[in-house]
C-alpha cells in the first residue's frame, strides 16, 4: 500500500469511528497529517527499518478496520435475549389473534 | 401411541386457544453487567510530569486501580484519548484494546517482574502454533510448507536459533542455548514493552510469528492469516460463518495491531537534531 493510500484511508476509519463524523479538530487526526507531511520526503527514517512510519500507519489503520468490523458483525449477530410473541409468528408467517385479517 | 399422543396434544393446544392461551408478558432476557455511560464530550492530550495524560473533559484519565493514566509516547496518547473519543453513548472496555495494554502495563495486575514475562513467552516456544505441522493431508502440509517454512527460516537467522518444526505430537526440542538467545533478546526490553509482546503472543498463540510482525517482516493481517492457517484451510471445505470465523479474524487483528502499535510506540524515541547555522 503506498503511503497516500494509507493516509486516505486512515483519514476516512477515523471519520467513520468519530461519533459525529467530523474529524475537523480531531487531535488523531492532527497528528498523523503531521507525521505524514514530516516523511513526504522519505518514509524511512534514518537508522530504523525500512518504511516504518508507513508500517505504523498500516497498523493503525488495521486496528480501526478491524475494530470498526467487529462492531459492526457483533451488532449483527449477537443475541438479544428472547423474541416476543409477535417476532416469532412474524418469523414464520402467522398472524396473533389481535392482528387484522 | 406417539401419534395419538400427539393428536391430544394438539387438540389440548386448540381447545385452549381460543381464549386462554397463556401470552407471556414479559420478555426474557440476558443480563449483563451494565456498560458505563459516555460522560465526557471532549478528551484530549496533556503534557505533565514528562509523560502524556489523557483528560475527558476537565477530568484526567485513570486506570482500573486508581492510578494517573501517564505514557511516554504522544502517539499513544493520542490514541488512547481517540479511543475514548470513538464511544458512542457507552464505554464499551472489552473492545478497547489499546487503552486495555496500557492500563495493564501500568497497573501490572498480576506483579509480573521481567523475568515472570520472559519465562511466560520462553514457555510457548515448544508449544509455537508454526512449529507443529501434519503431513497426513498433502494440500495442507504443502500449504503450511509454503506459509509457515519461511518465517521459521527468517526467525532462525535473526535470532540465530535453530527450531525445528514438528510432524507429529511431540513437541519440538528446543535446545538452551536457544532458549538463552531468545530470552536474552526479551531481556533488553523493558517491562511495559513485554507487556506487548505478551497481548501479542496471548492472540497469535505463536512467538515466531510476534516477533514477525514487531520486526515489520510480515504486516498485521498477514500474521493473524498465519496463525489461523488451519481453520482457513478447513473453512474452505466446510463453509465460513460470519459470526464465528469472521469475528474472531476481527477481533485478532485489532488486538494484533494494538500490541504492535503499542511494542513501537514505546520502544521508538525519535529526535530531530537540526543543523547547525554557521
Amino acid at each position: 500500500m503506498s503511503a497516500t493510500t494509507v493516509l486516505r484511508s486512515l483519514l476516512h476509519e477515523l471519520r467513520q469511528a468519530a461519533p459525529n463524523g467530523c474529524i475537523k479538530d480531531s487531535l488523531a487526526a492532527r497528528y498523523i497529517l503531521a507525521q505524514f507531511k514530516k516523511f513526504k520526503t522519505t518514509d524511512q527514517q534514518l537508522c530504523k527499518a525500512r518504511n516504518e512510519a508507513v508500517f505504523l500507519g498500516q497498523t493503525y489503520l488495521t486496528y480501526l478496520t478491524s475494530t470498526r468490523n467487529y462492531n459492526e458483525l457483533h451488532k449483527e449477530y449477537h443475541g438479544r435475549g428472547e423474541r416476543s410473541v409477535k417476532e416469532t409468528a412474524d418469523l414464520v408467517g402467522f398472524k396473533l389473534p389481535t392482528d387484522p385479517k | 401411541m406417539f401419534a395419538r399422543l400427539a393428536t391430544t396434544a394438539i387438540a389440548t393446544l386448540r381447545s385452549g386457544s381460543s381464549s386462554k392461551w397463556p401470552v407471556p408478558t414479559t420478555i426474557v432476557s440476558r443480563q449483563y453487567a451494565a456498560q458505563p455511560k459516555r460522560f465526557y464530550k471532549k478528551t484530549s492530550v496533556l503534557y505533565a510530569d514528562g509523560g502524556y495524560e489523557v483528560t475527558l473533559d476537565h477530568r484526567k484519565l485513570k486506570t482500573p486501580k486508581g492510578a494517573i493514566f501517564s505514557v511516554k509516547s504522544e502517539p499513544l496518547a493520542i490514541a488512547v484519548a481517540t479511543e475514548f473519543d470513538n464511544q458512542r453513548e457507552h464505554i464499551e472496555r472489552s473492545r478497547m484494546h489499546l487503552s486495555a495494554i496500557c492500563f495493564t502495563a501500568i497497573d501490572n495486575p498480576n506483579n509480573f517482574t521481567k523475568i515472570d514475562m520472559v519465562n511466560y513467552l520462553l514457555n510457548y516456544i515448544a508449544t509455537d502454533t508454526v512449529l507443529f505441522q501434519y503431513d497426513n493431508e498433502k494440500d495442507l502440509q504443502e500449504l503450511q510448507q509454503n506459509e509457515w517454512d519461511p518465517v521459521i527460516a527468517w526467525f532462525n537467522q535473526r535470532y540465530e536459533t535453530n527450531l525445528k518444526k514438528t510432524m507429529n505430537i511431540t513437541p519440538p526440542k528446543v535446545t538452551d542455548e536457544d532458549k538463552m538467545k531468545i530470552a536474552k533478546h526479551f531481556q533488553s526490553h523493558s517491562l511495559e514493552t513485554l507487556h506487548g509482546f505478551i497481548f501479542a503472543v496471548d492472540t497469535l498463540k505463536s512467538i515466531v510469528l510476534a516477533c514477525a510482525v514487531i520486526d515489520q517482516q510480515i504486516t498485521v493481517e498477514k500474521a493473524v492469516a498465519l496463525a489461523r492457517l488451519e481453520e482457513e484451510y478447513q473453512v474452505k471445505f466446510w463453509g465460513r460463518v460470519e459470526w464465528s470465523h469472521d469475528l474472531s479474524q476481527q477481533e485478532l487483528q485489532a488486538r494484533l495491531a494494538a500490541a504492535v502499535l503499542y511494542v513501537h510506540m514505546n520502544c521508538s524515541e525519535s529526535f530531530v537534531k537540526e543543523k547547525l547555522l554557521v
